[in-house]
């Protein structure tokens, strides 16, 4: 009797392992998420708050219209949400009713009026939701700000929608709302968000001045701030230790040269977990990696396999199967060479000289298959390193052999 | 208004219920969720706004009905509906 618990205790343990995760709190990899710090976005964060701190300081002297113009990917959204929640809070502190409204374009087609009845249901759950214009829905917003004695910053993300929708005209008159009513308290502030800062070139001259003000561009995010987010979202979401620097390093260069995209970047780190909890692992590999990469952008056709020449097929073979045992990022010319030159015995064919594979190393690389990059310093001498960044070696291997065997 | 105007109605009640439930709402939206034409709801809202139970808001040509909080018959007729429905 008196070993009756340990059992069970035991049971539990086996029961807890069998539901392990390398994740801690997966939901901070999730694209609604809102971390407290944006690394590398503390300048844009800070130009953000000085161009609305009347808001908090002098509520209802003036308005303000800004744009923040970015790629996909360049933090755009959650930085001005992050902003939004700041202020508020900030607001609340000095008892102002300050309101931040964060509203998706194209989720509302791109249509002023359905842009405003967002706001509108913010304030007025039950407001009918048709028979009237938005010009008019437009007012009743100002009404009830008016008589809530509210102010809000109506941020419009993805803009770009609202602009090939409607053309000039809604923006015009959203900017301009507030100019019949100088008199009154200013009520209304903008924050618009576009990918392109030439899509603005299309509004007319008196609308694009209004905007064209204040403006925000955030940069690309370089691989060395790419891999600082992912670290940053690494110790919230990850258990200690589950995901290495090694795999981190993978997915900071893959977004790196997806234009820095560093929603892409997070997804892959999400997925790579899954991959890794699918396999019952406790850390996430270089190659759960490659296999988030093939998942999200499958970017490797059957046929661009098929049509490389034996050789090419034979030294791929070998870049797979040693990134299949190894469980490392990277590969030097040098153990590429020696991968390759076992599957050539394999198949009974003689080996190419040294010059020839670089050649072939470089094509392959610029079919996008796999990546070569000259190593840097830190490493003695000079050697190609290659990579392989969008399909997991197990499934290339898989697809090689099946071409290798006709 | 006498008590029995606005509680012999199956209409004024019905219309009582449905601004207790939601809150706030369009003559439209009353009228449908009544079950009863536009013209009749208008007809009771009136009625109901003459006495001070209920008031309403324009915004545009938009009518809101909603229950006058002030009117301290207006909050025994809520609390009523309240405790009918536990």
């Amino acid at each position: 009797m008196a070993i009756q618990p340990n059992i069970d205790r035991n049971e539990a343990c086996v029961f807890m392992y069998s539901y392990s995760s390398v994740f801690k709190d997966e939901f901070k990899l999730d694209i609604n998420y809102v971390p407290p710090r944006l690394p590398h976005r503390e300048t844009e964060l800070k130009l953000l708050n000085q161009f609305f701190r009347f808001t908090v300081e002098t509520p209802g002297k003036m308005t303000q219209r800004v744009l923040v113009v970015g790629k996909v990917g360049a933090g755009k959204t959650v930085l001005t949400q992050l902003f939004g929640q700041n202020i508020i809070r900030e607001a609340g502190k000095r008892g102002i009713n300050l309101h931040y409204v964060h509203v998706n374009c194209r989720e509302c087609k791109g249509s002023l009026f359905m842009i405003i009845q967002r706001v509108v249901l913010k304030f007025h759950p039950n407001y009918p939701k048709r028979g009237y214009s938005a010009q008019e829905l437009l007012q009743a917003l100002m009404q009830i700000l008016g008589e809530q004695k509210a102010y809000l910053i109506l941020t419009l993300d993805e803009l770009d929608a609202l602009i090939q929708n409607e053309g000039s005209d809604s923006l015009y008159s959203l900017t301009r709302v507030q100019e019949d009513r100088q008199i009154m308290a200013q009520r209304l502030s903008l924050l618009g968000i576009v990918r392109d800062m030439a899509l603005l070139s299309t509004l007319d001259a008196s609308t694009r001045s209004t905007l064209q003000r204040n403006i925000i561009q955030l940069e690309d995010y370089s691989q060395p701030q790419l891999r600082d987010i992912l670290n940053d979202r690494v110790t919230n979401a990850f258990h200690e230790n589950a995901a290495p620097s090694q795999s981190v390093d993978l997915i900071a260069e893959l977004a790196a040269s997806e234009g820095g995209d560093a929603r892409y970047a997070i997804e892959l780190l999400w997925r790579a977990g899954k991959y890794a909890d699918a396999e019952s692992l406790r850390e996430v590999l270089p190659e759960h990696v490659r296999k988030a990469a093939a998942s999200v952008y499958p970017t490797i056709r059957k046929d661009t396999i098929s049509s490389l020449n034996l050789h090419q097929k034979l030294l791929l073979l070998g870049i797979a199967r040693r990134f299949k045992q190894s469980d490392t990022a990277h590969l030097s010319m040098g153990e590429a060479e020696n991968a390759y030159a076992v599957v050539c015995e394999e198949y009974g064919e003689e080996k190419r000289g040294h010059t020839q594979l670089w050649k072939y190393v470089n094509e392959l690389s610029a079919l996008d298959i796999i990546r070569a990059d000259s190593s840097g310093a830190g490493q003695r001498g000079k050697t190609t390193l290659i990579s392989l960044p969008k399909i997991p070696a197990a499934e290339l291997e898989k697809e090689l052999c099946k071409t290798l065997r006709v | 208004m006498s008590i029995e105007t606005v509680f012999s109605s199956k209409g004024k009640v019905k219309i009582l219920k449905i601004l207790v439930e939601i809150g706030e709402l369009n003559i439209s939206e009353i009228a449908r969720r009544a079950r009863l034409n536009y013209t009749t709801t208008n007809q009771h809202l009136q009625v109901l706004e003459a006495s001070g139970i209920v008031r309403h808001k324009n915004f545009g040509r938009i009518r809101i009905f909603r229950f006058n909080e002030k009117n301290p018959r207006a909050k025994i007729i809520k609390e009523l509906m309240n405790e009918w429905d536990k």
